[in-house]
């Protein structure tokens, strides 16, 4: 059976080389493209013939070098050219295994077998890049400790997991939302709306009286529309992009973990084991709370899960607000929570929610004031967005009680929710100064462990007496509050 | 309200923090120092950056050796509970910190050729996500609150 010593689906050496092939174009090509019209493009040609050969070559022996084979309870890795390598993985040391595709996976029928342990060190996990589907499958089946009920099913995209886990889906039209309102279109939607309604008004007149000659005028409208264009190209991209990524995103639920796939042309897997979870968040984006709809994340305690770049963990792309409740009672029941006497800072706060964000600008207005009226407004527009950004976080702060867990709601752009289990808490730290004294106010800070390092979360300027009955809350040593 | 902690840390602290700030002094000071020799040999530099130089350095050292140890100690408190270690700290903003025992790691206790200087040591509690620490405790205080720390975070951990 699976005790032989195998070896991955030839196709691993195809995608070893694109992988090593795309390093080495990053790298090259500048030289390259240096070289053109320089005569050494025959010597740069062979140079890159050699390396290929040599990675073609190298591909070769270290796919054929590489072993695996499931003996017992564990999962025996043998592989390494010069150096040999032996990895041995305890089935009770793995928490997750997941099966990723990508285009080349899929034309083969293959997967790549995603195999992680409780180690922060990215290191220690193991992937076997290319194995046939069955394989994959049939290594999962064998090495997942405690199976889980139907979990061995979940690929196939006809079965649905067993009726009594439940599982969301998300469906096109969010997922348009989601595409269209993505953080990459913000910034792209900013430049276009600051490029058709400012940039007549933004050039003062007799800026353009010096280049009066409509021959100018004229070019620089067709880069405007040109700009445009290309903008709402990358729009169109962007959500293209968040589309095929999240094509097809399903999260389920079972005893002891939550199981996501997603993905149109490569289909991920991931697994996130619930002891693992450090917190639960919901965000809205600045373009996504006037639409109603949130993200919801979690902090998990796990340097390899964040690997994509997020520092937090995607739950759920997009859905929502009036659902994301009922969302994390079905899916995560131990995170549920009913709002229901919500703390917020008090008006007295507000003066230092607005001098924070103020007092830059302020100074700009003041500087560019005493230069040069005629940019006057560039500063002003700045301190009423940063009067608005400063309102609206005074707005969002606020903070809530449970019995088991904490809940905090804070804003820097983004609206975020973060509900924290008590056990998850590391620390809390009451903050004041002097004039917060006076005005009988306190910062409230507290930290999760979240993939690597930990995650502050502060709430600013709250009520003394709040903070203080945080505090008590969180102590294991029940004060008499005097 | 919660009252602040209880225990000073040793007043040795204020020493073993003066002879740091002057330690750290000889920054600046070798700044003001090349400027003056700076403007000496070369025309273009006049002599009041020195000057200017020197006040900032003076001003530095000052406030750094004479001010802040003093007032750093008198905010500094921790107090050691069963179930938490409370620290206050901080001398324009005050925090107060609460870490429970289940959630402590680690208890470390290190020394620097200064606080050794002063047999003082410095005890530092990890927890998963944070590290906080208690400076300038006299060495067999620190050694003893760090098996005592250790000794409490030993009860039934929830799993991190």
């Amino acid at each position: 059976m699976m005790s032989e010593p195998k070896r991955l689906h030839p196709v691993a050496m195809i995608l070893n080389i694109l992988h090593s092939f795309r390093q080495w174009l990053v790298s090259l090509l500048p030289v390259v493209i240096l070289s053109i019209g320089n005569g050494r493009l025959l010597f740069i040609g062979i140079f890159a013939v050699v390396l290929a050969v040599f990675y073609i070559g190298y591909s070769v022996v270290s796919w054929y070098r590489y072993t695996y084979w499931i003996e017992e309870d564990q999962l025996r890795i043998e592989h390494g050219v010069v150096i040999r390598k032996k990895r041995s993985i305890s089935k009770h040391r793995i928490q997750s295994i997941d099966l990723t595709q990508n285009i080349i996976h899929r034309i083969f029928g293959l997967t790549k077998v995603h195999i992680e342990t409780a180690g922060t060190d990215l290191g220690i996990d193991a992937a076997l890049h290319a194995v046939t589907m069955a394989e994959g499958k049939a290594i999962h089946d064998r090495l997942k400790y405690k199976k889980e009920q139907g979990s061995e099913d979940v690929f196939n995209d006809e079965k649905m997991p067993a009726e009594m886990y439940s599982s969301q889906k998300v469906d096109m039209t969010s997922l348009l939302v989601a595409g269209s309102t993505s953080a990459s279109f913000g910034v792209i939607l900013g430049i276009l709306g600051l490029l058709v309604t400012e940039l007549d008004s933004l050039i003062p007149d007799h800026y353009y009286s010096q280049a009066t000659n409509w021959l100018f005028s004229q070019a620089v409208q067709t880069l405007i529309l040109l700009a445009i264009t290309a903008l709402i190209i990358m729009w169109f991209f962007g959500i293209l992009t968040t589309v095929i990524q999240y094509w097809k995103f399903t999260i389920t639920r079972y005893e002891k973990e939550l199981f996501m796939t997603r993905g149109l042309l490569e289909k991920k897997q991931s697994t996130i084991p619930l002891k693992k979870i450090q917190a639960v968040g919901i965000k809205e984006s600045l373009l996504r709370q006037p639409l109603g709809f949130c993200t919801i994340y979690v902090e998990v305690a796990s340097g390899a899960l964040g690997k994509d770049g997020d520092t937090a963990t995607l739950l759920f792309p997009i859905l929502r607000k009036k659902h994301a409740l009922s969302f994390i009672k079905e899916l995560l029941p131990e995170f549920a929570f009913e709002q229901m006497n919500w703390g917020r800072p008090p008006s007295r706060a507000l003066p230092y929610y607005l001098f924070r964000w103020i007092i830059i600008p302020l100074i700009a207005c003041i500087v560019v004031a005493i230069y040069s009226l005629e940019w006057f407004y560039l500063p002003l527009a700045a301190l009423g967005l940063a009067l608005c950004i400063a309102y609206s976080q005074f707005k969002s702060a606020g903070y809530e009680i449970q019995e088991k867990q904490l809940l905090i709601q804070s804003r820097i752009l983004n609206k975020d929710m973060v509900i924290m289990p008590h056990k998850r808490l590391q620390s809390m730290s009451k903050k004041q100064h002097i004039l917060h004294k006076r005005h009988q106010l306190a910062n409230l800070e507290t930290a999760i462990l979240s993939t690597i390092t930990g995650r502050r979360v502060a709430l600013l300027e709250l009520e003394e007496k709040d903070t203080e009955r945080i505090i008590n809350w969180y102590s294991y040593r029940k004060q008499h509050l005097s | 309200m919660r009252l602040p902690p209880r225990n000073r840390i040793a007043t040795d602290a204020i020493k073993a923090w003066k002879l740091h700030a002057h330690l750290k002094a000889f920054i600046p000071l070798l700044f003001t120092i090349g400027a003056f020799a700076a403007s000496y040999f070369v025309d273009f530099i006049p002599y009041w950056v020195g000057a200017g130089l020197a006040v900032l350095t003076l001003l530095y050292w000052g406030v750094l050796a004479l001010l802040i140890p003093k007032l750093k100690w008198k905010r500094w408190r921790y107090e050691i509970f069963e179930q938490e270690v409370y620290i206050q700290h901080g001398i324009i903003v005050v925090t107060r910190t609460v870490v429970p025992m289940v959630r402590v790691q680690h208890v470390d206790t290190q020394q620097g050729p200064i606080l050794k200087r002063y047999g003082l040591s410095t005890l530092e509690i990890s927890t998963a996500a944070t590290v906080h620490t208690i400076p300038a405790l006299l060495e067999s205080e620190a050694s003893d609150l760090r098996d005592q720390i250790s000794e409490l975070a030993r009860v039934e951990q929830d799993d991190v």
